[in-house]
């Protein structure tokens, strides 16, 4: 018999029984696969049968019998199904929402767990379940398809706990350096995937972009077991950086910065975790900064409305980052140089 | 996780959501399973052989399929789902943190209601999982109202500061969808100001509400979505030797290399502005080569930045 076939012919049974089902009753029932003649082969297939079941959230259990009833496995009905949880209709389409534009990423962690979860939350919904139309660019970097597998991979070693050893590619160097890491979770910042752990090379924690994992083996010993533990208070967000300035790459500086015009109320959106005096007509904003080119890059970006103001270093290189602009761009810098293939 | 694993929980699915649902299409079946018509024949092949002991007639799943639509007769106890699987939850809580607003008291809400039907048993796994996943997505806070505007078919008012009039209008939409390109969210939505089809983008939208109203989706409607690029062509950008490697990261190999360790890369011509913002953050390590126009719009905007303070 077809093993996905024998696990639901067992979940039916165990899911139809009045009370508990003993072991002589399996082998009973199932004489092809539990009724080998030696009893320790019989029992291994069972037990392995039986992780999986656990695994699909069936709660099997082995209950020792008294005088009103015999040993024997059972399933608790009460905690098979799934009950009605009870969304709104706004609720439920918010996660449908999150749900298809995670799906719609190629590269998601959990991507299998993520659209069976959205079909169990859909099952009381009816046929009309909400098609929420909200599409993101979650790639920053190129060859998504190498990365959702990846990030499959590292996320169920950070769920096990089990060490991997990555290579390592440094776009800084040029090389690529073999790591034994302990993974603690991964994050996604700006379509970017890090993976945050313990890196054995370096004998701290460290961050790694999952797009510059070359190589990845997840240590293959003794799977059921755990390599590490998370340390207590361990956070994935201290570890990432959500906006350019806060790569940590040098001594932490403020910097203050002036926006008016269009940008002027806008100080907190244009800026977030940081100190701003939002104002209509002109607002200052102070900024630390542990990478300051990062930062005046970004500076740079939003145009005439928004200047640097202190340090004095700082608002230097600003100035000389857009004459380069400028000079390169300048009208005899290049000539039609360009449009000389 | 294993192929066994992925079939066995579809199908402890299947069977209830047929049931549940009698008479629905192969096809519409298919799709809510993320199947092809040709899977989900073979699924329900394997379920009629599904039973419990002692295999009497009576004991096998009952489903069949009649005329293209799904009946189930017997469904042996499968009548819901089971619960959900801590990681199964962990995934839902990680991919809603992508649409997390500031606040948004309904996606809290059904986080929460979620949790509290998790098995005693799942809920550790899901709690561990739960820290190890982080994806969050900086969005303005008018997303969450209008993703759930859109999938509650709700007209939507707002102002919206247009640049072509340099002024801004009090509209009233039908939102359709919601999609983020280069960085910046649009919102497609039937105005009903000019009774057509718009993009909004979201950073000049204000004073967002939802209304009472709701709306059926007009059968005249395009269902496609404009990509908020214009068509002016590709525009040709070098990046200086230091960002070569990660403009090969970024671009893959579109990214050419040239002779001097510098690397070219052809975009489709985008806003003028979205351009010089691009360029500017690249703090002189990037060079537009062509068009023109272009060239000539960066090299302005850097003039007006140099000029200041």
């Amino acid at each position: 018999m077809e093993r996905t076939e024998r696990l639901l012919d067992l979940v039916a049974l165990l899911l139809d029984a009045r009370e508990p089902i003993t072991w002589a009753e399996l082998r009973e029932s199932f004489p092809e696969d539990y009724g080998a003649p030696s009893d320790e082969a019989a029992e291994r297939k069972f037990e392995r049968d039986k992780a999986e079941i656990l695994e699909l959230g069936i709660p099997v259990a082995y209950v020792q019998g008294d005088d009103e009833r015999k040993d024997g496995y059972v399933v608790d009905r009460e905690k098979y199904y799934l009950p009605e949880v009870g969304l709104t209709p706004e609720e439920l389409a918010l996660l449908y929402a999150a749900g298809s534009a995670a799906l719609a990423a190629e590269a998601f962690p959990g991507r299998r767990d993520l659209a069976h979860a959205m079909r169990k939350i859909g099952f009381y919904a009816g046929t009309e379940l909400p098609s929420p139309r909200v599409r993101m660019e979650l790639d920053a970097v190129a060859r998504q398809e190498e990365i959702a597998p990846r990030l499959e991979v590292l996320r169920a070693a950070s769920g096990a706990r089990k060490w991997v050893e990555i290579s390592y590619y440094s776009p800084r160097s040029g090389k690529t350096t073999e790591r034994r890491v302990d993974p603690y979770g991964l994050a996604m910042r700006r379509g970017v995937w890090s993976l945050v752990g313990y890196c054995h090379l370096r004998q701290d924690i460290r961050t790694f972009h999952v797009h510059r994992i070359r190589g990845l083996k997840v240590n293959p010993a003794k799977p059921r077991s755990s390599d590490f533990e998370v340390p207590p208070g361990f956070r994935l967000e201290d570890y990432v950086a959500s906006y350019p300035w806060q790569y940590r790459i040098e001594a932490p500086v403020e910097v203050t910065l002036t926006l008016r015009g269009d940008l002027a109320p806008l100080a907190n959106r244009v800026f977030p975790e940081s100190k701003a005096e939002p104002s209509a007509v002109e607002s200052t904003v102070r900024v630390v900064a542990t990478y300051l080119d990062g930062l005046l890059r970004y500076a740079l970006s939003l145009g005439a409305d928004c200047w640097v103001s202190a340090p004095a270093d700082a608002v230097a290189r600003w100035k000389a980052m857009a004459a380069r602009v400028r000079s390169a761009h300048a009208a005899h810098s290049r000539g039609r140089r360009g449009n000389v293939q | 996780m294993s192929d066994v694993h992925e079939r066995l929980r579809r199908l402890l699915l299947l069977v209830p959501y047929a049931s549940r649902r009698p008479g629905i299409s192969v096809r519409e079946l298919a799709d809510a399973l993320g199947l092809t018509e040709e899977e989900l024949l073979q699924d329900l092949d394997l379920l009629t052989m599904v039973g419990r002991p002692p295999f009497q007639p009576d004991d096998y799943i009952d489903i069949y399929v009649e005329n293209g639509r799904v009946h189930v007769d017997l469904d042996q106890r499968f009548s819901a789902p089971p619960r959900l699987t801590g990681s199964e939850a962990a995934a839902l809580r990680a991919a809603a943190d992508l649409v997390r607003p500031t606040a948004s008291d309904a996606l809290r809400s059904a986080i929460a209601k979620l949790e509290k039907v998790l098995p005693a048993e799942a809920r550790e796994q899901y709690r561990e999982m739960g820290k190890k996943v982080d994806a969050s997505m900086e969005g303005p806070a008018e997303l969450a109202p209008l993703a759930e505007a859109i999938s509650v078919r709700r007209e939507v008012t707002f102002e919206y500061f247009s640049h072509g009039r340099g002024a801004t209008e009090a509209r009233r939409v039908r939102p359709l969808e919601l999609f983020s390109h280069r960085g910046q969210w649009y919102l497609f939505a039937h105005c009903l100001s000019r009774n057509d089809e718009r993009l909004f983008r979201l950073d000049r939208v204000r004073k967002l509400t939802l209304t009472e109203r709701t709306f059926e989706p007009l059968p005249t409607s395009r269902g496609k979505v404009p990509e908020p690029v214009s068509d002016r062509g590709q525009i040709r950008v070098r990046f200086a030797p230091a960002l070569a490697p990660y403009m090969r990261e970024r671009f893959g190999d579109e990214a050419r290399p040239a002779a001097d360790g510098s690397v070219e890369v052809s975009v489709l011509g985008d806003s003028e502005r979205w351009l010089t913002q691009w360029i500017l953050s690249f703090g002189g390590e990037a060079e537009v080569i062509e068009p023109a126009w272009a060239r000539d719009a960066i090299a302005r905007a850097a003039a007006s930045i140099a000029s200041l303070g």
